[in-house]
C-alpha cells in the first residue's frame, strides 16, 4: 500500500469514528414512548429502597432504572435521577442492579445501562429512556407524568 | 447480591489513558497497512498495547503506567474532580481491548498480517469513543454479553 492510501485510510477510521461518536451522542439518552406498556411487578421486582424492600409506587410517577455494576453512567444517572425525586415528593426512583439478575434484564430488554422507564401512578410503563438520560428529557416526560416544576 | 463498591477514581485519569492508547493504536493501524517491516514494527507495538490493556485489566486503571503519568503530570494541572468514578467500568474496557487486540496478534501469528490493521482499527474506535465521547463499554455491551453467557463476572 503506498503512504498516501494509509494516510487516506487512517484518516477515514478516524473520519468514522467521529461521525459513530456524534450519532450516539445525539441518540443515546433519548425518550421513547411505550404503548399499552406493562403494569411492573414489584414482588419481582425486588427493589430496596434505603435497605428496605419497595411496595409502593410513585405518588404520580415512578423512575425505575437498571444499572450494572462496570456502568459509570449509572452512576450519574442515579444522581440526576435522585435530585428530582428529593426535590419532587410525588416521583419515587428505584435502581435495580442487574449484573445478577438476568430474568429481570430478559423480561425488560435491557441491553444498555442504564435503562430507565417511567412509570405512571400505577406503575404502567409509559417511557423507555436508554443510555443518560438527559436533563431535558426527563422534565419533559416527567411533565407528561403530572410532575410540576422539574 | 451486588459487590461492595470500591473506592472512586477520577474520572478523567482512564480518559487520559484512553486518549494515548487511541493515538498508539491510529499508529499501529498505519504500521500495519504498510510493508511487511512495516507491519512487523505494527505487531511489535500490538504486543505492547496488549500488555497495557492486560495490566489494565488485572491491575485495575489505577495501578495502571498511565495512571501513574496521569497522577504525576496531568492532574496536578487539573482542577479538584467534581465527581470520583466506580474503576470496575474501565477495568472491564481494558479486558475488552486486550480481546479484540489479541485477535489481531493471533491473525498476524497464523499468516494473515492485514488483522494487526483491523483489529487496532476495531480497538481505535472504542478507545476514541472513550476518550472524546465519553462512551463507556461497560455500559453499553456488558449486560448484552452476559445475557447471552459469553461473560461470567465483571
Amino acid at each position: 500500500m503506498t503512504w498516501q492510501t494509509r494516510i487516506e485510510l487512517v484518516v477515514a477510521l478516524l473520519a468514522f469514528a467521529t461521525l459513530a461518536g456524534f450519532i450516539w451522542k445525539a441518540r443515546t439518552g433519548r425518550a421513547h414512548r411505550v404503548r399499552s406498556g406493562e403494569q411492573v411487578d414489584l414482588i419481582k421486582l425486588e427493589a430496596i429502597k434505603a435497605g428496605k424492600p419497595v411496595t409502593k409506587f410513585g405518588k404520580k410517577a415512578t423512575a425505575l432504572q437498571f444499572s450494572t455494576e462496570v456502568c459509570n453512567q449509572c452512576r450519574q444517572t442515579a444522581r440526576l435521577l435522585g435530585e428530582l425525586e428529593s426535590k419532587h415528593g410525588d416521583l419515587l426512583h428505584l435502581e435495580v442492579d442487574v449484573t445478577n439478575r438476568l430474568d429481570l434484564a430478559a423480561h425488560f430488554k435491557v441491553l444498555q445501562t442504564p435503562t430507565t422507564l417511567l412509570l405512571d401512578s400505577n406503575g404502567r410503563v409509559r417511557a423507555r429512556i436508554g443510555g443518560a438520560p438527559k436533563p431535558q428529557v426527563l422534565q419533559e416526560e416527567l411533565r407528561k407524568l403530572e410532575i410540576k416544576n422539574v | 447480591m451486588s459487590n461492595p463498591t470500591p473506592a472512586g477514581i477520577d474520572p478523567r485519569g482512564p480518559r487520559f489513558g484512553a486518549a494515548i492508547t487511541s493515538v498508539l493504536l491510529l499508529i499501529t493501524v498505519f504500521l500495519g497497512l504498510g510493508d511487511a517491516a512495516s507491519t512487523t514494527a505494527g505487531f511489535v507495538l500490538l504486543l505492547v498495547l496488549a500488555a497495557l490493556f492486560a495490566a489494565g485489566a488485572t491491575l485495575g486503571v489505577s495501578n495502571h503506567p498511565y495512571a501513574f503519568i496521569f497522577k504525576k503530570l496531568v492532574r496536578p494541572r487539573l482542577a479538584a474532580p467534581t465527581e470520583l468514578e466506580d474503576p470496575r467500568p474501565p477495568k472491564f474496557a481494558q479486558a475488552v481491548g486486550l480481546f479484540v487486540v489479541s485477535i489481531g496478534i493471533v491473525l498476524y501469528l497464523a499468516g494473515f498480517s492485514y488483522g494487526v490493521a483491523i483489529f487496532a482499527g476495531a480497538a481505535f474506535i472504542a478507545a476514541f469513543l472513550n476518550a472524546a465521547f465519553a462512551y463507556c463499554l461497560g455500559c453499553q455491551i456488558y449486560l448484552g454479553l452476559k445475557r447471552l453467557g459469553v461473560i461470567r463476572n465483571a
